[in-house]
C-alpha cells in the first residue's frame, strides 16, 4: 500500500495544482472531464457494447410493450419481468468495465479530495487527535503517549475509552504545518497537522487498513502497527462555485465527469 | 442499489459504469412505475369500459379476426398452384371455409381499393380514386391521399428558420376507418400497413401506416446510382438519380443527396459526404458515411442491411433516414445502388404509426424496416438500375420484415383485429408478369427464362407458408375468424394507351401554337381550348368551367354531352396491331357514383381491357404522337383495368352465406361479426352468420368453381392481349 501511496502522490502532487490551491477550479474542472474522456474510452475497450447495445434494446422493447399493450394485464407483468430480466444483463455487462475503471478513477479522485475537500485547521481552534487501536494489539490506549513539537500544545486529555481509543485535544500557537509523535511500547508513528495559512494538500488520516488509499495525505501506518488510525478532523473547504467538502467534490466529480463522457458519447462512438 | 448504499468513494464507478448503473436505476423504476401504474389503472378503466360500452363482445360471433391482405392475389394464380398442389395451406383453409373471387373497387387499384376496405364506402364515399389527382387551380398533379404542408409560425435567427410547430400533415381520405369504429367500442386492433393510413389517424389500437409513406425526400421513393460509368446524352431516371463518381486510385468520394434542408433559408438539400475504397483484390467496396460509426463493407451483389443516415439540419437538430447499399459492379466500374432514404423507423421524421412509439417498438424488436410506401423499387428495375434478383430479394426481405410483424401481432391480440397487408404478391406481379407471357413486348433484350422465371409462383409459394404458419398459430381456435383477402387481381399489361394523344387527335384537347407534343404534366397544352385530359391510371377529368381554373366546358347539357361522347367513343377504341377493343366500359362518374366525394372524381373512369393501360405518358399527363405503343418496361402487369377483369381473392376458415362477396362487404362483416352494427352509411352487407344463426345459413363454402374466373387476368389458361377471347376450358380444381 505505501508504495502505491508514495507512487500516487509523486505523480499527482506535480500535476495537481499547477496554479496553486487557491484557484480549486482549474482541477475540478478539467480533472473530471478528462477522467470522463479517458473512463468513455476505455469502456469502449472493455466491455462488451453489441451485449450492452442488445440488453439496453431489449429493456426499451419490454417498457414500450407496457405502453403498447396496457389493457393486457398478464402480457403488462410478463414485460415488466422481461424488462427487469434485462436490467440484470445489462448491469452484468457492466460489472467487468467497472472493476477495470473502479482502481484509476479512484486514484484520482482521492488525490482531488485531498487537495481540494478541506481547509487548514483555525489556529484558534482546539481539534481534536483520534488514535485508534488495532484488533488484537497487544498495547492498550492507556498506554498511548503524544509528543508535540514547539508551538503546538496539548490542551486536554488524554481521553481513553474502552472500545481502544485515545484522544487528545490540541492547541496551536501559530499558522503551520506541524508534527506530533504517537507512542506506544516501542512503536512511535507521527501524524501531520495542518493549522491555518493558505490552502494546501490535508493529511487527514493514516490508517493500516486498505482505506490508507483514501488519504494519500500522508503514509499510510505499517500493517503490524498496533495503531489502526490516527486520524484530525478539518473543517470542510468553502469553494464558492462548486460542492464543499469530500462530498461535495465526490457529487461533483461524479456529475461533470458523466456529462463530459455523455457529450461525447456518440462522437466516441460509445454505447453505454 | 449499490449507489444508494455505497459510501461516496466506493460508489464511484466512473461515467461508463456510472451510465450504466444510473441508467439501469432509472429502467428498474420506469417498468415499476409502468407496471404498476398499469396494474392500478386497469380495474379503473375495466370498469369505465363496462359503464360505456358493457361487454363489447355480448352479441360477437368471433373474438378475434385476422385479416392476412395479400396486395394483388390473383384467384386465378391461386387456383392454378393449389391444383398443382403447390399452395396446400390455401387450399385446407378453402375446404375448411370458403374461397371466392372478391370484387374490387372501381378504379381497381391499390389506393382506392384499401381505402373501401377500410372504411365501408366506394371511391365517392372516401375520395381517393387514383394515385395522383390533379390541382384545378393548376392542371398540376397532387397525391390524393395525404397534404404535407409547411409549419406555420416560424423564427428567423439569421440563416435558420426554426419551426415554432409541426409541420400539418393531412389524410385526404375521408369518412373513418372501421378499426377505429371498433376502436370506440373498446375493441383493441393492431393494423399494419393498410395503403392510405398515412398520416396515421388516432384510434383505440395500433396502426402501421402503409402505402403513400413519403420517403425522407418527401417523394414517394427516389433511388440514387453512384456509378464510375458516364453515360453522356443518357436521359436522367425515372424514379431516382444518378450521380458520376469520380476515381481517385482506389478511394471515390461522392455525396448522399439528403431532403431539403426547411430549417435553412433558400430550402438547400441536406447531403452527406461518402467515400469508397475499392479493395485490392477487386471483390469488395469499404464505404464510409458521415455520421456513421463504423466503415461498412460490401460485396459485390448483395445487400448492406439498413444503413442509418443522420442529415445535419441545424445545431444539434438531425434528420435520420436509412437505406441499403447494393454494389452492381466493382470492376471495371464501380457502381452503386442506394434505395430512397426510408424514414427511420427509430426516429421517425414523420409521423408514421399510432402511437408514434409503435414504429419505434418494432425497429427495436426486429432491427429496422422499410416504412416507404411503395418499399419495393420497382422503378430502379424498370430503369434497370438493379437486376431482377437484386429487386427480388429486397422485396422479398421486405416480406420477411413484414412477416416478422405480423406474427408478433397475432401473438399479441387475444381479443380483437389484426390487418396486415404485405404488398409482395403485387409488387413481383407487376415485374415479372412478362414471364407468364411469352410474347410480351417487355421480353425485348430480357431473358425469359432462368432463376426469375417464376419468380410470381415462388412468392405465392412463399406466402402459403406464411399461411400454413399463421393456421398453425391459429390452431382450431373456434372463436378466432382468419381471411385472405386481396385488392384486386392481375392481369397482362401489354399495350400502353395515350388517352391524352386520343383526346387530342379527336378535337378534345388543344396544344399551344407551335407545339408537337405536350411535355410532362401538360405543360404546352392550350387550356383554353380544351375540354378534356387524363392524369392517373384511369381517370379522365373535363375542363370544367367554374371548377377547373381554365374550365370551358359548361355544366348541364354540355357537360353530359361530352362526357357520353368521349365514352361512346373510347369503349369503339380499337388497337390497330390486334385490332382487338382497347376498352371494355367507361363509367361516367356523376352517375356511377352516389357518394358525398363524388364531385371530386374524375368524370370519367375506363376500364380496360385485359392487357391495356394508360401508358407510361399518359399517366403523366403528357400528350405524344402515338396513342398506342408497347409496353416494354419490367413492369409488364397491372391491374388498372376494367374491375371485372380483376377480382380479388377471398379465403375464409367460416363459410359464407353471400354467392359473391365484395370487398366492400368485408369491413362491414368484421364489423358484424364483432358484434357491432354498422354505421348506415357503410355500402357493404354481412357475409357471415351472425351469432347464433348456426352455420346452416352459410351456404357458400369450399373451392371456387374455376368456370367463374373466365374475366380474371391470371386465370389458367387464360391469354390476355393478342387473344381477346378467355379460356380456362381445361381447368378442373
Amino acid at each position: 500500500m505505501k508504495p502505491l501511496i508514495s507512487l500516487l502522490n509523486t505523480v499527482f502532487d506535480v500535476v495537481l495544482a499547477p496554479f496553486g490551491h487557491r484557484f480549486a477550479a482549474f482541477d475540478l474542472l478539467v480533472w473530471p472531464a478528462l477522467a470522463g474522456v479517458v473512463a468513455l474510452l476505455v469502456y469502449k475497450k472493455v466491455s462488451n457494447q453489441k451485449g450492452i447495445a442488445a440488453a439496453k434494446n431489449g429493456i426499451q422493447v419490454h417498457l414500450l410493450e407496457i405502453v403498447l399493450y396496457r389493457d393486457d394485464l398478464l402480457g403488462v407483468l410478463v414485460a415488466t419481468a422481461q424488462a427487469m430480466k434485462q436490467n440484470a444483463l445489462y448491469l452484468g455487462n457492466n460489472i467487468g468495465p467497472m472493476v477495470v475503471m473502479m482502481p484509476p478513477m479512484t486514484a484520482v479522485l482521492v488525490e482531488i479530495v485531498a487537495h481540494y475537500a478541506y481547509s487548514p485547521l483555525p489556529v484558534e481552534s482546539r481539534p481534536l487527535l483520534e488514535v485508534t487501536m488495532a484488533e488484537g494489539a497487544s498495547m492498550k490506549s492507556t498506554d498511548v503517549t503524544l509528543e508535540v513539537p514547539p508551538g503546538l500544545t496539548i490542551d486536554a486529555g488524554p481521553v481513553a475509552t474502552p472500545e481502544g481509543m485515545a484522544v487528545w485535544r490540541l492547541k496551536a500557537e501559530a499558522p503551520g504545518d506541524y508534527v506530533v509523535t504517537v507512542k506506544v511500547g516501542a512503536e512511535s508513528q507521527q501524524k501531520a497537522l495542518a493549522f491555518g495559512g493558505e490552502p494546501r494538500k490535508i493529511p487527514v488520516e493514516r490508517t493500516n487498513t486498505w482505506e490508507a488509499i483514501l488519504y494519500p495525505g500522508e503514509d499510510a501506518l505499517p500493517s503490524d502497527s498496533a495503531f489502526e488510525t490516527i486520524r484530525t478532523r478539518y473543517p470542510d473547504r468553502e469553494l464558492t462555485f462548486f460542492p464543499d467538502g469530500e462530498s461535495g467534490i465526490l457529487g461533483w466529480f461524479f456529475g461533470f465527469s458523466l456529462a463530459a463522457g455523455f457529450a461525447l458519447k456518440g462522437p466516441l462512438g460509445v454505447e453505454l | 442499489m449499490i449507489l444508494l448504499f455505497a459510501s461516496p468513494a466506493q460508489a464511484y464507478i466512473g461515467p461508463g459504469a456510472g451510465f450504466a448503473f444510473a441508467g439501469s436505476f432509472l429502467a428498474l423504476i420506469a417498468a415499476f412505475v409502468l407496471a404498476i401504474g398499469t396494474i392500478l389503472l386497469w380495474p379503473i378503466t375495466f370498469v369505465w369500459k363496462l359503464i360505456r360500452v358493457g361487454n363489447p363482445f355480448k352479441k360477437a360471433a368471433a373474438k378475434r379476426v385476422i385479416v392476412l391482405g395479400l396486395d394483388g392475389m390473383d384467384p386465378g394464380m391461386v387456383t392454378r398452384l393449389m391444383q398443382e398442389g403447390r399452395m396446400p395451406n390455401f387450399r385446407k383453409l378453402a375446404e375448411k371455409g370458403v374461397f371466392r373471387t372478391l370484387d374490387t373497387s372501381n378504379p381497381s387499384m391499390s389506393p382506392v381499393a384499401w381505402s373501401t376496405f377500410a372504411t365501408g364506402v366506394d371511391a365517392s364515399g372516401h375520395g381517393i380514386f387514383d394515385f395522383l389527382t390533379r390541382d384545378p387551380c393548376t392542371y398540376a398533379p397532387l397525391l390524393s391521399s395525404t397534404d404535407i404542408g409547411q409549419a406555420t409560425r416560424v423564427l428567423n435567427i439569421g440563416k435558420y428558420i426554426i419551426p415554432l410547430g409541426s409541420p400539418k400533415i393531412t389524410l385526404l381520405q375521408k369518412s373513418q376507418a372501421f378499426w377505429k369504429l371498433l376502436g370506440d367500442k373498446h375493441i383493441f386492433s393492431i393494423i399494419q400497413r393498410v395503403p392510405i393510413t398515412f398520416p396515421p389517424v388516432k384510434f383505440r389500437g395500433l396502426l402501421l401506416s402503409g402505402m403513400c409513406v413519403p420517403d425522407l425526400r418527401g417523394s414517394q421513393g427516389t433511388f440514387a446510382f453512384f456509378s464510375t460509368k458516364t453515360d453522356d446524352g443518357v436521359p436522367a431516371f425515372t424514379g431516382g438519380e444518378q450521380t458520376v463518381l469520380r476515381r481517385q486510385g482506389n478511394r471515390i468520394r461522392s455525396r448522399i443527396v439528403g431532403p431539403d434542408n426547411g430549417m435553412v433559408r433558400g430550402s438547400p438539400r441536406m447531403t452527406l459526404p461518402i467515400t469508397l475504397t475499392v479493395a485490392e483484390d477487386q471483390k469488395s467496396v469499404v464505404m464510409e458515411i458521415d455520421g456513421c460509426p463504423e466503415p461498412i463493407t460490401l460485396l459485390a451483389e448483395t445487400y448492406s442491411p439498413w444503413i442509418t443516415l443522420t442529415f445535419p439540419a441545424a445545431p444539434t437538430v438531425s434528420v435520420s433516414g436509412i437505406a441499403r447499399f447494393y454494389l452492381t459492379s466493382i470492376s471495371p466500374e464501380v457502381s452503386l445502388y442506394m434505395t430512397p432514404i426510408h424514414i427511420d423507423p427509430e426516429n421517425p421524421a414523420m409521423p408514421i404509426s399510432h402511437p408514434s412509439v409503435y414504429a419505434v417498438y418494432l425497429a427495436k424488436k426486429f432491427g429496422s424496416y422499410a416504412t416507404l410506401g411503395l418499399a419495393e423499387d420497382t422503378w430502379a428495375l424498370n430503369e434497370r438500375v438493379i437486376d431482377e434478383k437484386a429487386f427480388y430479394q429486397a422485396t422479398m426481405d421486405i416480406c420477411d420484415e413484414r412477416e416478422k410483424m405480423f406474427f408478433d401481432a397475432v401473438s399479441r391480440v387475444k381479443t380483437g383485429l389484426v390487418t396486415t397487408v404485405f404488398d409482395t404478391t403485387d409488387r413481383i406481379q407487376h415485374m415479372f408478369y412478362r414471364y407468364l407471357d411469352p410474347d410480351h413486348p417487355a421480353n425485348a433484350g430480357k431473358p425469359t427464362t432462368g432463376e426469375y422465371a417464376n419468380a410470381i409462383e415462388r412468392v405465392y409459394v412463399h406466402m402459403d407458408g406464411i399461411l400454413g404458419k399463421l393456421l398453425d398459430t391459429v390452431g382450431e381456435d373456434p372463436n378466432t375468424v382468419v381471411m385472405v383477402i386481396s385488392d384486386h387481381g392481375f392481369t397482362n399489361f401489354r399495350r400502353g394507351v395515350n388517352l391524352n394523344s386520343w383526346l387530342r387527335q379527336n378535337g378534345y384537347l388543344t396544344l399551344l401554337p407551335g407545339a408537337d407534343t405536350s411535355g410532362d404534366w401538360f405543360e404546352k397544352v392550350d387550356w383554353s381550348k380544351t375540354q378534356a385530359f387524363s392524369l392517373g391510371l384511369t381517370g379522365l377529368f373535363i375542363n370544367r368551367k367554374g371548377r377547373e381554373k381554365s374550365g370551358i366546358v359548361e355544366e348541364g347539357e354540355e357537360y353530359k354531352r361530352v362526357t357520353h361522347e368521349i365514352a361512346r367513343k373510347l369503349e369503339t377504341l380499337i388497337d390497330p396491331a390486334t385490332g382487338g377493343k382497347a376498352i371494355r366500359r367507361v363509367e361516367i362518374a356523376p352517375e356511377y357514383f352516389t357518394g358525398p366525394q363524388r364531385f371530386d372524381a374524375p368524370d370519367l373512369l375506363v376500364g380496360y381491357e385485359g392487357g391495356y393501360r394508360n401508358s407510361w405518358d399518359c399517366a403523366t399527363g403528357s400528350v405524344t404522337h402515338e396513342i398506342f405503343t408497347d409496353n416494354t418496361k419490367s413492369w409488364s402487369g397491372d391491374h388498372c383495368v376494367d374491375p371485372s377483369i380483376v377480382p380479388g381473392v377471398f379465403f375464409c376458415n367460416r363459410p359464407i352465406v353471400q354467392k359473391q362477396p365484395r370487398l366492400i362487404d368485408v369491413p362491414f362483416s368484421i364489423l358484424s361479426l364483432f358484434g357491432q352494427k354498422p354505421p348506415d352509411y357503410m355500402q357493404g352487407r354481412m357475409i357471415f352468420t351472425a351469432k347464433g344463426e348456426g352455420d346452416g345459413l352459410a351456404t357458400t363454402r369450399g373451392l371456387l368453381d374455376p368456370a367463374s374466373l373466365a374475366q380474371s387476368g391470371c386465370a389458367p389458361g387464360a391469354r390476355v392481349g393478342t387473344t381477346p377471347a378467355w379460356s380456362v376450358d381445361h381447368v378442373t380444381v
